[in-house]
């Protein structure tokens, strides 16, 4: 317990600090949150256009839609605030050697790497994604119901361990891979498999490929388990397999970060 | 010094085993591995590029199936393919990573200097940098959207005829220009505002959108469609794309021509003319 | 008991060998051919506590890379380290708490903050308790003389500001073992004297055992009794400051100094001149021929004022350097 106390006392410092950091780059901070503001303006310009023509999308309605599309840009928010660019940093600290001071701390050196960092300009975004969620659920008279929003909480959650789990694989993998790309770049790319239900995924090459990316590498699921819970038909198995995959991907992203790790001890000089 | 991290690297930092027959196998098997390393990531970073415009086209063929109509704005379902590909090969003639911010920061930290001492027009070497640039990367890439073209020959009626064939290769140069030119006018707003990324970040996302980037205009609501085609933006991934389909033909074809012209011009002279009073300011500021 | 005990500490890399040309390039692609390089070769030593030794050699002999296996960034490829009592590689947090590792021109604080700020979450790290922690930062900040300062953002200090800010940071836990490499490189004098005189007063009143490394004399000189002399990975000296000059320096210099205004010209026999100023001369002799030499030089002329001194000692380091590079070539080229 004193050991959990102490990374949320760390966590905390580093949050005010970076918070105290970025408020000094006043101009910076407020251009940002337009940008942010703008892109999903144009997110949901682009949903409007599409359900003017449609008032289904893969067997979602609208509403149901603007939902999944509110939780995209929330959830991306709040992995933007929490870690890419700490992510985005490792492979620049790999190729410094500045990788060395966080060897040589008395603290677990994924959580120094991953949160070394917040990003207070993307936090907004949260708030953004919750507004138009909860939009969605009000015009879609959604009917409350207690145990769909715990379940919703808790995939919520899973969603999150999940994202972060791969966003993890891919910083590690930045190691060997990716010299001519940024990691902002490759996560973009991987998390369009998650910007849409994957219910598109359908015809002869394009459902196994969904199906791959739903339960071999379970990127899908992030979103559309929890949009689902919420405004679809609640499937167990999947909420289950969901859990059981943010699991894994936690304990294997966390195995092949040390993996890394190793290997840039053996190269160094 | 540091060498570069290698799964080989990492094998000296073990034991060395026994029997030498052990050790041949082992470098072999190591470097097997670096080498399938460095093809994966050759692959791995060639599927990442093109899963959004293989989502998007997932994501129409889901509202095609479900407005339950044939063709949406003019477009049908092959169409609308035909266009998110073209809209690609727009793109690659248009954008211009990096050049505004590029000028900005030369601005700001005085590497403007080199400009001012020798015989160098600033312009004229960057846009010759940039087509050098952008012909090597059209090249590389040739090949995996060769394939990816190839794998969706279904969706184009053939090739058009040579007048529309020469009329894209206009639309195209000219779209290289006011690419470049537009981005240029940007960077060159750093002799006035130290902060122009912030305002190129703006644009560059409104972008994305506004030159049908996204999706064809048309499917806009009339007023909005051709209130943004009255723009330059449109020239950059929308126009191309529409006259190499053949749907922009006859009057509609000559006119946008004579506009993306215009539009080239007016970004070549405001960006030539920034320039020249911004030097002046630079050179009166000392730098 | 030794607080480091170092027992043939070697490690080797592979260097890939890029091959020129078209011809070679493809070459490459089928068979690498690579260098192997002993950055450390068969490292032996024992330090005990509260000692300060220099780690002395050219750059690239192999001294940061012995002090990243002390610290447990890197795995030896053979030999073995006890670091603290601890395997420096298993990397255990009991051993990571009680040691600090600065290396000269890399900034382990935060750029854009306050140090003060970085202080603060070094206390979170090492979980360190509130008063004692103000009480240590106190002492330090004032033995140092940053006390004004570390409310500024650490891009805004010069380099020897933020090279103490650097050390104090990492003494806020009190580490029994200090390892520093080149810590005073690229700073003015002043700033490497105060650092110097720090360090030699933490050591005298703390006894914090300091690991040192650099190719500056200075440092070596002002703070360390005992010094490791390496080169191409390879341990030539272990032993103190003095004995240097005893087992490397092969000459004296003689300074002479001739009646009149000016001195003889056939000096050159008895050995090498390395200046000459109208009467002043000063000569450098073999060790062993000094007093046979002497003799001579006073037999033939006269001598206002004469002194025997040991050459300075960065001389003699450079020459140590410059015969373990010809050494190692000569190896490389009969392998």
């Amino acid at each position: 317990m004193h050991q959990f106390l102490r990374y949320v006392r760390l966590w905390t410092a580093l949050a005010r600090f970076s918070l105290v950091r970025e408020l000094a780059f006043r101009t910076n901070f407020l251009v940002k949150i337009v940008v942010e503001m703008l892109w999903l303006a144009i997110l949901i310009a682009f949903y409007e256009t599409i359900f003017a023509k449609t008032s289904m999308v893969a067997g979602w309605d609208r509403y149901q839609y603007l939902f999944f599309l509110g939780f995209y840009f929330a959830l991306g928010g709040l992995l933007e605030t929490l870690f890419l660019e700490n992510c985005n940093n490792f492979a620049d600290l790999v190729r410094t050697g500045d990788l060395d001071f966080y060897l040589l701390k008395p603290m677990d050196e994924q959580f120094l790497v991953s949160c070394r960092t917040i990003d207070w300009s993307c936090a907004p975004n949260v708030l953004m994604g919750a507004g138009v969620m909860l939009a969605a659920l009000v015009f879609g008279g959604w009917e409350f119901d207690v145990g769909r929003l715990l379940l919703f909480l808790i995939t919520l959650v899973c969603g999150t361990g999940l994202a972060y789990g791969f966003l993890l694989l891919l910083t590690a993998a930045s190691v060997w891979f990716m010299r001519n790309q940024s990691l902002f770049e490759m996560w973009w790319l991987f998390s369009t498999l998650m910007r849409y239900p994957r219910e598109i995924f359908s015809g002869t090459w394009a459902y196994p490929a969904g199906l791959f990316f739903s339960f071999v590498i379970p990127i899908m699921l992030v979103t559309n388990v929890p949009a689902q819970v919420m405004m679809r038909a609640i499937e167990p198995k999947l909420v289950a397999y969901a859990a059981a995959a943010t699991g894994v991907v936690l304990w294997a992203s966390r195995r092949f970060f040390k993996f890394a790790l190793e290997r840039y001890r053996s190269a160094s000089s | 010094m540091k060498p570069t991290l290698s799964v080989s690297d990492a094998a000296l930092a073990l034991p060395a085993p026994a029997s030498p027959f052990k050790k041949y196998w082992k470098i072999l098997r190591i470097s097997l591995v670096e080498r399938l390393v460095y093809r994966a990531d050759f692959i791995v970073s060639t599927i990442f590029r093109f899963l959004p415009l293989v989502t998007s086209f997932l994501l129409w063929q889901a509202v095609f199936d479900g407005s339950q109509q044939q063709s949406l704005s003019g477009f049908d379902r092959r169409r609308m393919i035909a266009y998110l590909l073209m809209v690609q090969i727009s793109r690659m003639f248009s954008s211009m990573p990096g050049l505004a911010g590029g000028i900005a920061r030369d601005i700001r930290d005085g590497n403007l200097k080199k400009y001012l001492l020798q015989p160098i027009d600033m312009i004229a070497y960057l846009v010759s940098y940039r087509a050098a640039h952008k012909m090597a990367y059209i090249v590389t890439s040739a090949l995996p959207y060769g394939l990816l073209f190839f794998l969706c020959r279904d969706v184009f009626d053939g090739w058009p005829d040579l007048l529309t064939l020469l009329a894209y290769a206009v639309s195209l140069a000219l779209a290289f220009l006011i690419g470049f030119f537009f981005e240029a006018t940007i960077g060159m707003i750093g002799f006035w505002f130290l902060e122009v990324t912030s305002f190129l970040y703006i644009i560059n996302t409104v972008n994305f959108f506004v030159s049908g980037h996204m999706f064809p205009l048309d499917l806009l609501p009339p007023f909005w469609s051709h209130m943004l085609q009255l723009l330059p933006f449109q020239y950059l991934a929308y126009f191309p794309a529409m006259v190499f389909l053949e749907m922009k033909t006859g009057q509609e074809l000559v006119i946008g021509l004579v506009m993306e012209l215009f539009w080239a011009v007016l970004f070549i002279v405001l960006a030539r003319v920034l320039f020249k009073f911004g030097l002046r300011r630079y050179s009166a500021y000392g730098g | 008991m030794p607080i480091i005990e170092a027992e043939g500490l070697s490690k080797t890399y592979r260097v890939y060998q890029k091959k020129e040309g078209l011809l070679g390039a493809l070459r490459g692609l089928f068979r690498r051919e690579y260098k192997e390089v002993r950055a450390v070769d068969n490292v032996s030593f024992r330090i005990e506590p509260g000692e300060i030794v220099g780690f002395l050699g050219p750059n690239g002999a192999g001294k940061t890379t012995t002090l990243k296996m002390l610290s447990g960034l890197i795995f030896p490829t053979s030999g073995s380290a006890r670091v603290l009592g601890h395997v420096p590689s298993e990397r255990a947090d009991t051993f990571r708490r009680r040691f600090a590792l600065v290396m000269g021109q890399k900034n382990q604080l935060w750029w854009d903050l306050p140090a003060a700020d970085s202080f603060q979450l070094h206390r979170e790290i090492y979980s360190l308790p509130t008063d004692s922690f103000t009480r240590t930062l106190g002492e330090l900040t004032e033995m140092f003389g940053v006390e004004s300062l570390t409310r500024q953002p650490v891009r805004e200090l010069s380099l020897g500001e933020r090279m103490k800010m650097e050390l104090i940071a990492s003494l806020l836990h009190q580490p029994q073992l200090l390892l520093l490499d080149e810590p005073t490189i690229g700073l003015d004098v002043v700033a490497q004297v105060t650092i110097q005189k720090c360090l030699h007063d933490y050591n005298e009143s703390r006894g914090v055992t300091i690991l040192l490394t650099s190719h500056y004399m200075r440092d070596v000189e002002a703070l360390c009794s005992r010094v490791l002399v390496i080169t191409h990975g390879k341990m030539v000296y272990d032993g103190p400051l003095a004995g240097i000059t005893e087992q490397f320096g092969r000459a004296k210099l003689v300074k002479l100094q001739f009646e009149g205004s000016d001195s003889p010209e056939d000096l050159g026999q008895y050995g090498e001149v390395t200046s000459r100023l109208g009467p002043v001369v000063d000569l450098k002799v073999d060790r062993a021929k000094v007093a046979d030499v002497l003799a001579l030089i006073l037999d033939r002329y006269t001598v206002v004022d004469m002194s025997v001194q040991d050459p300075p000692l960065d001389q003699v380091i450079a020459r140590v350097f410059e015969e373990g590079r010809a050494q190692h070539e000569a190896d490389s080229q009969r392998v």
